[in-house]
């Protein structure tokens, strides 16, 4: 048990299970996320991301299984490891009865690294008065403030939770700025989670696909990209069982002609298409969004009409 | 820390100051109703029970409000240790409690100390200290029940039920608030931690957190047990219920007229008067003696346990006793002016216990008023004004009621009963001395009724023990008849032992539950009392029967209790700590295992879900 990042990971699992009941929310989760860089964590409801948080953080045991952060056993987290974490959830629970200045007093009492430049950047991005109450912001705002304040703490791991949800555009594309271009966030490794697919492809070094708990891709989103590829095919009769499509992750049938989104296939499925009958055969570009919401939904049951 | 308290303080501080003046407001109209500093102790029950209420309510919303799951995390996730963030909020809420609560109350006995003329003493600083700590007890049970799993997470009611049932009184009250205090606070810290709900870690806190559950588990046992017996008065076989109690048990003896008691107390007698004393008894008067005490006021109590207080109705003034003057002070009715302070006799002496009215001497003039003080019975005379002793028994004895019987005054203290010429306390307002003296032949706790009769050649009198019969302490009832001869002279006639109408298994239930629990419970219950003597019991020795029951019991509790640590507790040494304490404890251990320790979550072996990474 150290208080250091162990082999330049900020984050590490092994066997990490989690249980609710008979539901599984953590599965034999092993994981090892290099420090630096911003690293994004997708995954549909109930994939266990936020389970997978609370357990790094301290805040719920685990069923079986190991999980460090900054090197620290999560369950044995000091109040010195606690400083170098930041962490924002979804909801940016900050005091509403109390005003900007107070909870910012608080706050920079509590950390001893805290840097007011890096704090009155972030800031500066918000129409935010000192003498405002926390729970007379807007979302946006406050959603704004909470990342000022995390960030001010300068920490070495800042964790994001979902933290756009329920943003309008405007104030989720000045979360994103803030957070990719301010200074303050530089030196510090970021995980983010987040259902939005376009948030993710514009922010994350690294792409780490979480699926009923279990760990299913981590590399950079161009590389997952370059794994799906997308496939129409003129086929004038019956198309192939779905269940002999190699790698398949979706079917969709459009004006008669065959949709595929596939997994790992390179030229020789256009010869496995072929081989069924179609006519033409032609390749499209993927967006990382439809890709993982194919290699997402690929498991899902769906209604008998779609 | 301070900056946790301070940012609780400003969520709360605008509903605590209204609470403050509301309160505030109701304490001053109800204390120009009537005098707030000389209620009962069921008044002041009231009034701990909404302060309680009050604090969990605080505690319940406070900690409900934090433990949302991203709540929590906000809060804990700090570089400040959760002990220190819990004493910040714990804090708050305590400052919250003393301006709701404290305040008020205080600025009341100013008000009453300084503002009115009536009686205000430390007693009633001490009643405000309790008010504050009831109310900070139930803030922490509030907090708790919403830090604990939920399947524990009433057992901070057993503080508060502590302090309810505890039998100190003044200082040893409040002490026994400050220790529930603390030891909620312990358990609350205790349940604060990241991972909430989870079982304490260390041994320590797993101990302290397993008592508490375990009383708990007790109390609610003992409370099943009276549900149960709901269900028995239900079916109607409950002895104290039936239309015809069991014949010859001590329920038929309570519910006989005096006269018939005293008939079946003589019904084994043998002896050459006893055909006579039989004819006596069924022509003559048999006057039951009257008990107008079952509990001795203390000095310094928070509550009056009697009437402290009377009115002279030829002076018009209102006399209330001082705890710490031992004399009364007088206040007039009709303007509220003081009245000075009355003592014994002309030198207006401080009486030896707390005096509280009694009932009325033969010859007592109609606007007199008898006080009773421990051994003593003072005559308050309307006529002069002052307060003399016209009784005193020896001491360290109690007098608990007085009766008038026939030409005499029998007085029952809590080890004889005395009997006086009625004609000298009338002629005069000297002490008088008792005719007889007939001890009383079991203990004063047990007694249930005093029969007596005057015959021609002394009293005949009829003890009955029967009233705590149905508990473990009460004696096997039974019932004596004395005979107490003209020249003082007493002699046992009959003595009838009762049939015990309650089976050993019910009036032993709280005891074979868990004898532990019975003993850690009762004295918890009498910590910082002194010894009653209106509670002194000739309790018998627990059957062997019963004995056997509690053993078998202890053995397969401790079976199951192995069992199951063995399948939850991690660590040797664990198992057999939870082993032993079901062996020890009994059936509460067994229970707070199962409550405090969870099944184990089921290892993720089974897994469906066992694709390779890509």
């Amino acid at each position: 048990m150290t208080g250091t990042a162990h082999d330049g990971f900020v984050i590490e699992t092994r066997g990490l299970s989690k249980r609710y009941g008979r539901k599984i929310a953590i599965d034999c989760l092993d994981i090892a996320i290099p420090a630096g860089s911003i690293h994004a964590i997708v995954g549909a409801n109930g994939a266990g991301k936020s389970t997978l948080f609370r357990i790094l953080l301290g805040f719920l045991p685990a069923t079986a299984g190991e999980a460090r952060i900054l090197g620290r056993d999560s369950r044995y987290l000091t109040p010195s490891d606690r400083e170098r974490i930041g962490f924002v959830n979804e909801e940016h629970t900050l005091p509403g009865w109390m005003t900007v200045a107070e909870v910012t007093a608080m706050q920079r009492r509590h950390y001893a690294r805290w840097s007011q430049p890096a704090f009155d950047e972030v800031i500066g991005h918000y129409n935010v008065e000192a003498t405002q109450k926390v729970g007379q912001l807007s979302r946006g705002e406050r959603a704004g403030f909470n990342l000022a304040l995390s960030l001010a703490q300068r920490p070495e791991l800042l964790v994001l939770d979902e933290p756009t949800l329920g943003l309008d555009v405007v104030a989720k594309r000045a979360f994103l700025e803030t957070l990719m271009h301010s200074n303050a966030a530089e030196g510090c490794t970021v995980i983010y989670c987040s259902h939005q697919m376009e948030e993710v492809e514009r922010v994350a070094d690294n792409l780490i696909i979480l699926e009923r708990g279990a760990l299913r891709n981590m590399s950079s989103p161009d590389e997952f990209r370059s794994r799906v590829s997308h496939w129409v095919a003129d086929i004038p009769f019956r198309g192939p069982d779905p269940r002999l499509v190699p790698g398949l992750l979706d079917e969709q049938r459009i004006d008669g002609v065959y949709h595929y989104l596939v997994l790992d296939q390179g030229e020789a499925f256009v010869e496995f298409l072929r081989a069924c009958g179609a006519r033409d055969v032609h390749r499209l570009p993927v967006s990382l969004d439809r890709a993982i919401n194919g290699f997402l939904s690929r498991q899902h049951a769906v209604p008998a009409a779609a | 820390m301070r900056d946790i308290f301070k940012a609780e303080w400003l969520r709360y501080r605008l509903w605590v100051l209204a609470f403050a003046v509301v309160h505030l407001l109701l304490l001053a109209f109800f204390n120009r109703l009537t005098d707030l500093g000389q209620q009962p102790l069921n008044v002041y029950r009231a009034f701990a029970g909404a302060y309680s209420a009050i604090g969990a309510l605080l505690g319940l919303h406070q900690m409900g409000t934090w433990r949302r799951p991203n709540q929590w995390i906000n809060l804990l996730h700090r570089p400040v240790g959760p002990r220190r963030i819990a004493l910040g909020l714990l804090a708050a809420g305590a400052a919250a409690m003393a301006l709701a609560v404290l305040l008020p109350v205080l600025a009341l006995l100013a008000w009453q100390a300084w503002g009115t003329t009536r009686v205000a003493e430390t007693r009633h600083v001490l009643l405000a200290a309790a008010a504050f700590l009831v109310a900070i007890c139930g803030y922490l049970t509030g907090a708790y029940a919403m830090l604990a799993d939920r399947r524990h997470a009433g057992a901070g009611l057993v503080l508060i039920a502590w302090i309810a049932v505890a039998q100190a009184s003044g200082a040893g009250a409040v002490l026994i608030q400050g220790i529930a205090c603390a030891w909620l606070l312990i358990m609350v810290l205790i349940a604060f931690r990241p991972d909430l709900g989870e079982s304490p870690r260390s041994p320590v806190a797993m101990a302290f957190t397993a008592i508490t559950v375990q009383v708990g588990v007790y109390l609610l046992l003992v409370l099943a047990g009276f549900v149960g017996e709901l269900g028995w008065i239900m079916q109607g076989t409950h002895p104290a219920n039936m239309s015809h109690p069991p014949a010859g048990g001590h329920v038929e003896t309570d519910r006989l007229s005096p006269r018939d008691r005293m008939l079946a107390g003589l019904a084994q007698a043998s002896g050459t008067e006893v055909p006579l004393w039989r004819e006596q008894v069924a022509l003559s008067e048999v006057y039951p003696l009257e008990r107008q005490r079952r509990a001795v006021p203390e000095r310094g109590d928070l509550g009056n346990a009697a009437a402290v207080e009377f009115d002279d109705r030829v002076r018009r003034v209102h006399w209330t006793f001082n705890h710490e003057r031992m004399r009364f002070e007088g206040v007039s009715l009709a303007d509220g002016t003081r009245r000075g302070e009355r003592g014994i006799g002309a030198k207006d002496d401080a009486f030896p216990a707390v005096a509280t009215p009694g009932g009325p001497l033969p010859g007592m003039g109609k606007d007199d008023v008898t006080l009773i003080a421990g051994n003593s019975l003072y005559q308050y005379r309307a006529a002069t004004g002052d307060i003399v002793p016209r009784i005193l028994l020896p001491q360290r004895e109690w007098i608990l009621g007085s009766t008038p019987v026939g030409g005499s005054l029998a007085l029952l203290g809590d080890r004889a009963v005395y009997v006086f010429d009625a004609r000298h306390l009338g002629d005069g307002d000297a002490p008088v001395h008792a005719r007889y003296r007939i001890p009383m032949p079991g203990k004063a706790g047990d007694l249930a009724d005093v029969d007596m009769v005057e015959l021609v050649d002394g009293y005949l009198v009829s003890f009955t023990f029967t009233w705590r019969a149905y508990d473990m302490r009460g004696a096997t009832p039974y019932q004596t008849v004395l005979w107490v001869n003209d020249a003082g002279a007493v002699v046992p006639v009959a003595t009838r032992t009762l049939h015990q109408d309650f089976p050993a298994f019910y009036r032993y239930r709280k005891w074979w539950a868990s004898p532990v629990m019975y003993t850690l419970c009762t004295r918890a219950k009498h910590l910082f009392s002194a010894p009653d003597p209106l509670e002194a019991y000739a309790t018998p020795p627990i059957p062997d029967d019963i004995r056997a029951l509690a053993a078998a019991l202890a053995l397969v509790v401790a079976c199951v209790g192995a069992w199951i640590a063995w399948r939850r507790v991690h660590g040797l040494s664990s198992r057999i700590a939870w082993t032993l304490a079901c062996a020890i404890v009994g059936l509460p251990a067994l229970v707070s295992l199962m409550l405090l320790v969870p099944r184990r979550e089921a290892f993720v072996g089974d897994s469906a879900n066992t694709r390779p990474v890509t």
